[in-house]
């Protein structure tokens, strides 16, 4: 009794016994070594596998449906020798022929990447990888093991190796797998060879054209030309792919960890700057304060990971086939892939919706702050920063600040949150004394909500005497969800009174009009007087960039001499 | 000095112009040709035919098509591309003007 295989050639199942198994694809793999170009020796392969499939269905019948040792023994005796048939290349001397491929043999013969099963720990993916690059499987094995605590990144990699390459099953296999060296020598090689392939061609051709001239022969040899044309771009195309496949391999897995980091390191912003100071912020905590309620961040998190992920490793996966020539398909990854791509996508279609729900309503909540006329007719203005914010390291979990280049500000406390900066305008007032209105803004799935979130924005202000004191953020309860809470501040200053902006205000103030079109940073720590035609500069003439400005009659009360705009340029 | 071999290469410089003669009266699959060329005891080992057929088809003699088999896989058809035709003709002339002259060679003697 024998085992038997089931063994497919040709496209034709035959089932034949464990040792003509062997003796088959034994000489298969000699015929296949005697041939150098790899492109015909493909389909010299085919055809004689072909063949031999078709002399081997005349060996089997209903009664006899195994193939044996002697009915294969029998297909290579008629078959020939692969040396008493391949490898005459061109060649006439037979023998020197015989020699020439005894040399080529070894250096032509392709490696190709296996899983090691005999040496494996898991699939044997790193021995088999090893094998092929020729080092010890020890480091690579070391380095996955690392990268799997890499938010797991280096799991999903091994995965994706595992189902792509095939396992070495055969000895046939087992021996291509260690085959030659595959390192820069060898590649260069290669390379030489083709070049010096192509430059034989070429001076095949040029031989050729210069010693026939019929017309007839002038368009077989333009066929010949636009062949030999192709193959160089077709040549040249591959190796281009190959490094364009490389490159994206690599930009997929740096996408990748980033996106596994981002995920299963809870959204953690960290960073530091020179001076010692370090943001470490959790985008999740956040997140939780922007989804809607029923939008959990683990659904959050499951979409983009398949919305994005699943793309990456798709062009992980087809890279590193295309770069190792493998040309099976597996269908479930394919099927696999699309259906979680799908999910995931109808899941992120259905959460921006959602999402932007939320945000579809915008509401204003209006409130007068009263406040205290100053005595000697100029209110000093001046801001308040959130309490320990000047820049704020932190590690704790209770107080966390982002401060983003004085434009926005976000601190979150336990209870609340403390958002800046808000915007100020300064007009004149209707009356004769100094008004602050507070304009507050928020949206919400619907007007109620959004009127709601406006409404619970907290902002305050202090006076001292003169001194106005402005915060310079609002607070929102931590109950509330962020909808685009926005404070605008409106100060009504009255004819001919003077307001004083202090260095802090440069943060709130918002392009205020003046008559010298002054800008915000520099109006402040300086005195400005209401007149008719708008705010204008009172102690600006040391600045040095102040074209702009027009010199003042010293006493602040009255009036300048209309000073309009227009004529400002030509003044000084 | 190998006689077998001498005989080996003989036949081997004849080969392809016996190839592109079976293929001048119609298409024929491998295995035709092949039974044509064992019949003449031209090959020895079928193998030889398909480096051969290869060549010829890279260097434009000729081309092919595939046809379904009732029983087996697909057959590869090949047939003689124009190019290949008009390389017949020569091969045939200058085969005859050899044999005209071997032929003299040796009776002469």
């Amino acid at each position: 009794m024998n085992r038997t295989i089931t063994m497919n050639l040709s496209g034709i199942i035959f089932h034949i016994e464990e040792d003509a198994y062997e003796m088959l694809n034994k000489y298969l793999a000699t015929i296949k070594s005697y041939f150098n170009d790899a492109e015909s020796r493909d389909e010299i392969m085919s055809d004689i596998e072909g063949r031999i499939a078709e002399l081997l269905q005349e060996k089997v019948s209903t009664i006899k449906q195994a193939i044996l040792l002697q009915d294969v023994n029998a297909v290579i005796a008629l078959m020939g020798k692969p040396e008493e048939f391949a490898g005459d290349n061109q060649q006439t001397d037979f023998k020197q022929a015989e020699q020439e491929n005894t040399h080529q043999q070894p250096t032509n013969k392709a490696k190709r990447v296996f899983r090691d099963t005999d040496n494996k720990i898991l699939g044997g993916v790193c021995s088999g990888v090893a094998n092929y690059f020729d080092f010890d499987p020890i480091w690579l094995r070391a380095l996955f093991a690392i990268s799997f605590f890499a938010f797991g990144s280096g799991l999903l990699l091994y995965i994706i190796l595992w189902i792509i390459i095939p396992e070495a099953k055969t000895t046939a296999e087992k021996l291509e797998m260690r085959g030659e060296k595959v390192d820069i020598n060898s590649i260069s090689k290669v390379v030489k060879d083709e070049l010096n392939d192509l430059k034989n061609r070429a001076n095949k051709f040029g031989d050729e054209m210069g010693s026939k001239e019929t017309k007839d022969r002038l368009k077989y040899y333009g066929d010949k030309l636009f062949e030999f044309v192709r193959d160089t771009l077709y040549n040249l195309i591959r190796i281009v792919a190959k490094i364009v496949a490389v490159f994206f391999v690599f930009i997929a897995i740096i996408l990748l960890v980033v996106l596994l980091a981002g995920i299963f390191g809870n959204g953690s912003v960290f960073s530091e700057n020179f001076g010692g100071n370090s943001i470490n912020f959790s985008l999740f905590d956040v997140s939780t304060f922007i989804l809607p309620k029923n939008l959990p961040n683990e659904l959050v998190s499951l979409a983009l990971l398949l919305f994005i992920g699943v793309p990456l490793l798709s062009i992980i996966y087809s890279c590193i086939k295309h770069l190792f020539g493998i040309k099976e398909k597996n269908k479930i990854v394919k099927y696999m892939a699309s259906t979680l791509w799908l999910f995931g996508l109808a899941l992120t279609v259905y959460m921006t919706i959602e999402i932007s729900n939320e945000f579809s309503q915008q509401a204003y909540s209006k409130e007068s702050i009263k406040i205290n006329q100053p005595i000697n007719e100029t209110l000093y203005l001046d801001a308040k920063t959130i309490p320990n914010a000047d820049f704020t390291f932190l590690f704790n979990q209770r107080n966390r600040k982002i401060d983003f280049y004085n434009k926005f500000l976000f601190s979150k406390t336990d209870s609340t949150f403390s958002l800046g900066y808000p915007t100020m305008e300064i007009v004149e007032s209707e009356t004769d004394s100094f008004q602050l209105v507070v304009i507050k803004s928020a949206r919400g799935f619907d007007k109620k909500q959004a009127i709601k979130n406006a409404k619970n924005i907290t902002y305050s202000t202090t006076q001292k005497d003169s001194t106005l004191i402005l915060n310079s953020y609002y607070d929102i309860n931590t109950e509330d969800q962020l909808r685009f809470q926005k404070v605008k501040i409106i100060l009504k200053v009255p004819l001919n009174k003077v307001i004083y902006l202090s260095k802090r205000m440069e943060k709130i103030i918002y392009d205020v009009d003046n008559v010298s079109n002054t800008w915000d940073n520099d109006m402040v720590d300086r005195r400005w007087v209401m007149t008719s035609h708008g705010l204008q500069c009172i102690d600006c003439s040391g600045l040095d960039d102040t074209e702009n400005n027009i010199p003042l009659a010293p006493t602040p009360p009255t009036p300048p001499p209309t000073p309009s705009r227009n004529s400002k340029v030509k003044n000084i | 000095m190998n006689i077998e071999n001498t005989k080996a290469q003989m036949k081997k410089g004849v080969l392809e112009f016996c190839i592109l003669s079976v293929l001048s009266d119609g298409d024929h699959y491998p295995s035709e040709i092949i039974e044509k060329m064992k019949v003449a005891k031209l090959i020895v080992v079928e193998g030889t035919l398909y480096p051969l057929l290869m060549r010829l088809k890279n260097d434009g003699l000729l081309s092919y098509r595939w046809e379904e088999s009732t029983s087996g896989p697909p057959r590869k058809y090949y047939k003689l591309t124009p190019v290949g035709e008009q390389f017949l003709k020569e091969l045939e002339i200058t085969w005859n003007e050899l044999v005209d002259s071997v032929n003299k060679t040796i009776i002469k003697k």
